[in-house]
């Protein structure tokens, strides 16, 4: 399952899962987001190429408005998939205990 | 251990429970689970997207063999559509020429250590294995 909101000092949390069957759930929140955010992962657990997709679409309509999302707290697996995706060039990401 | 999952996303979080099931019964590694959810998520949905006309569920497999693990995704009623041979992926373009879609079977190869796809008679047989740590 994937809980996705509005979380401490005003930052997007992501928590669960976020795999196929939860892209519709995350893309209709984060298609809200406007200008630059952070989205803290501390409690994202696990994350698919479908959910590496929504950050993507994501990233690149803030990015195309001078904004975009900062992705802290991430844990070490999730780490190596962005590294993997290259995500750690288009993304500022902050992995989790630093 | 196997058993048979329904055609569809909606599978995914029962896909998932199934194999936590087997890998914590094996006392399997935090980080090769994590690798092991994220290629058979992959290659599942693969076989979702790409036969969605298919009829037969989609059966999975989980073997252990010592330190490997070994495992199989069967598709009874598929067309040919061959893993191994996606397209590579350029990691490092910018964000400007990236768009969704395409990553899946690349970050499959990174987090498993073998692959191989069989398809014959309209029945597609995927096995990947996994060294553990």
């Amino acid at each position: 399952m994937l809980e996705i909101g509005i979380g401490e000092q005003g930052r997007i949390f992501i928590a669960g899962r976020l795999d196929a069957a939860q892209t519709e759930k995350a893309q209709a929140f984060l298609d809200s987001v406007e200008g630059s955010a952070v989205v803290d992962c501390d409690r994202l657990e696990y994350i698919s190429s479908a959910g590496l997709g929504v950050l993507l679409r994501t990233q690149k309509r803030l990015m195309a408005n001078g904004g975009g999302l900062r992705l802290v707290n991430v844990n070490p697996h999730i780490n190596n998939i962005f590294r993997y995706s290259g995500f750690d060039h288009i993304f500022e990401v902050e992995a989790a205990g630093t | 251990m196997e058993s048979t999952f329904k055609r569809s996303f909606d599978s995914l979080q029962e896909l998932f429970e199934f194999t936590e099931s087997f890998l914590e019964t094996e006392s399997v590694h935090a980080a090769d689970r994590h690798d092991v959810h994220f290629a058979v998520e992959e290659l599942f949905t693969n076989m979702v997207k790409y036969n969605a006309a298919g009829q037969s569920d989609i059966r999975l497999a989980l073997e252990r063999n010592g330190d490997h693990l070994l495992v199989s995704l069967i598709d009874s009623d598929s067309t040919p559509f061959d893993v191994t041979r996606s397209p590579p992926v350029d990691i490092h373009r910018p964000i400007e020429q990236r768009e969704p879609g395409g990553l899946g079977l690349h970050l499959t190869k990174k987090v498993v250590d073998s692959i191989e796809y069989h398809h014959d008679n309209g029945c597609t047989t995927i096995k990947f294995s996994k060294d553990l740590r």
